[in-house]
């Protein structure tokens, strides 16, 4: 099978852009990715968590390519919450692995900004079961706030110590360009923030913003970033009914497997961008992918810079919903090169892409 | 997106009023939500009531809420392990948050959960209260 390289790609600033629809921005996006690669596509992959809820679109894809006058070219859209990125990128990556296509495009958009700050918590809470968490209430908000009082009392740690998550992802994203809030920030700042769902605050938030992504791949390249191995993985079991809530299970079984397929190990990854729409799950993601141990995340990031979220993750860069996946993917690519990014010293990076409180996880290896 | 379908509501209900849960009548595993098909293999699962008292997991005070909870907000929301062992998500009513704490005794309660408006549709079901008040 032949080998999938990233051809081209394009990054579309993070923000509001109440000035725009959802095809133009998804639009702008591949035409820049499409000039970047110059190569052709014969498919094209749309991730995208709420462009019927948010946007009132359907069959996006095809409204993409009207916008940039590309015929007759097959469009496929994918949706797996705010793990749809992920998934686009393990679909695109099939497809040429198999030879049945050889250039294929993957945008991740999305525009929850087309809706109020309440109709966004309804969309969001739909990636929960509808009708028997998101009727009664229950957001991923909440079962983070869950999962992260539970983690900090099981090891010991401070909500000072979580709050550290917001820290250090502020300080990486003021240097990315297309982040959505490019600023340090200081650890008071994310103390005295206001309490949503205790112990949570607002800095523990990954805030929603409007975004687009493209990434060329073809299987005829020989040179630069490749996609290694991509694994995706369910967790079947309902939140109330998991043995622990320091494991995302959908995680630890993609990384399992996609590491195994890369033939590398947890210690030769460079940099990680792994989904941290709250702070407690990008802790739990650091350790369910094996990088630190159990527990281990917050004490090593006391200790030194973590390798991951280089581009400020959700918190700083923002979370695009299923945008998101595909960012992740020219992040790390981006970052192995030093294109946009300074360059980190290594040849591996992996994303993290992840759909709902830990449902579905997608897990792709990027290596040089 | 309100939670306005009558269908679902209305074929809902016994698991919203009645903590409906499915058993598996092979290896006595218990699903709540419901599902098809047991984890070991067999599809002979029948209805069953989950019991009414638990203790406490964990909880938290949700101040960021959907469309249909914004008179409500804010919800405690906790995780309640009933008396034969099954976990159950919901809200807790009737109780001071600073005054819970994780192993306090809970029991279920039937209350109103979505109202729309004053002359629209009222949704009930299940959620929990700390066993004599806090």
């Amino acid at each position: 099978m032949k080998d999938v390289f990233l051809a081209g790609a394009a990054l579309y600033q993070a923000g509001r852009h109440y000035g725009k629809n959802i095809d133009d921005i998804a639009a702008e996006v591949l035409d820049r990715a499409l000039s970047d690669a110059k190569a052709d596509i014969d498919a094209l992959f749309v991730a995208s968590s709420t462009t019927e809820l948010a946007n009132k679109q359907q069959i996006l894809g095809a409204y993409v390519l009207e916008a940039l006058g590309l015929d007759k070219i097959p469009v496929y859209r994918v949706e797996n919450g705010d793990g749809s990125g992920g998934a686009a990128v393990a679909l695109a990556y099939h497809a040429l692995r198999s030879e049945e296509h050889n250039c294929v495009a993957v945008v991740g958009v999305d525009k929850p900004n087309d809706v109020l700050s309440n109709q966004q918590q309804d969309i969001y809470a739909a990636t929960l079961d509808t009708y028997f968490e998101r009727y009664f209430g229950i957001t991923p908000l909440s079962y983070a706030a869950l999962m992260a009082k539970m983690y900090l009392k099981k090891y010991e740690y401070r909500y000072e110590d979580l709050a550290q998550w917001a820290v250090l992802m502020h300080s990486h994203g003021a240097g990315n360009p297309y982040a959505y809030f490019r600023r340090q920030i200081k650890l008071e700042d994310a103390v005295n923030s206001e309490v949503v769902s205790e112990p949570l605050r607002l800095y523990d938030i990954g805030p929603l913003a409007d975004g687009a992504a493209a990434a060329v791949l073809c299987n005829s390249r020989k040179e630069g970033p490749r996609i290694l191995s991509v694994a995706t993985s369910t967790n079947t079991a309902a939140f109330n009914l998991r043995p622990d809530y320091d494991t995302l299970y959908s995680l630890n079984e993609a990384a399992r497997r996609a590491f195994e397929k890369a033939k590398i190990t947890p210690r030769d990854v460079a940099t990680a961008e792994v989904h941290d729409s709250f702070s407690i799950f990008g802790v739990l993601a650091v350790e369910s992918l094996g990088l630190v141990r159990r527990g281990g995340a917050l004490a090593a990031m006391k200790d030194g810079d973590l390798p991951v979220n280089l581009s400020g993750g959700f918190k700083s860069r923002g979370n695009m919903l299923g945008a998101t996946g595909v960012y992740q993917l020219v992040e790390v690519a981006w970052q192995l090169i030093g294109r946009e990014f300074k360059r980190v010293d290594g040849s591996y990076g992996v994303v993290h892409s992840m759909g709902g409180v830990d449902k579905v996880s997608t897990v792709v290896v990027v290596g040089l | 997106m309100r939670h306005e379908s009558v269908p679902i509501y209305w074929r809902n209900i016994p698991h919203y009023y009645r903590l409906v849960a499915r058993r598996c009548k092979k290896c006595g595993a218990v699903y709540f939500p419901p599902v098809v098909k047991c984890r070991c293999g067999s599809t002979e699962l029948e209805n069953v009531e989950l019991p009414r008292e638990g203790r406490l997991v964990e909880y938290t005070v949700l101040h960021q809420v959907g469309t249909d909870f914004l008179k409500q907000k804010p919800l405690i929301v906790g995780l309640v392990e009933l008396s034969n062992g099954v976990r159950v998500a919901g809200q807790i009513v009737d109780a001071q948050p600073d005054k819970l704490a994780p192993g306090a005794k809970m029991e279920v309660v039937f209350r109103r959960v979505i109202a729309d408006g004053k002359h629209g549709l009222v949704m009930y079901g299940y959620k929990f209260r700390p066993v004599g008040g806090i």
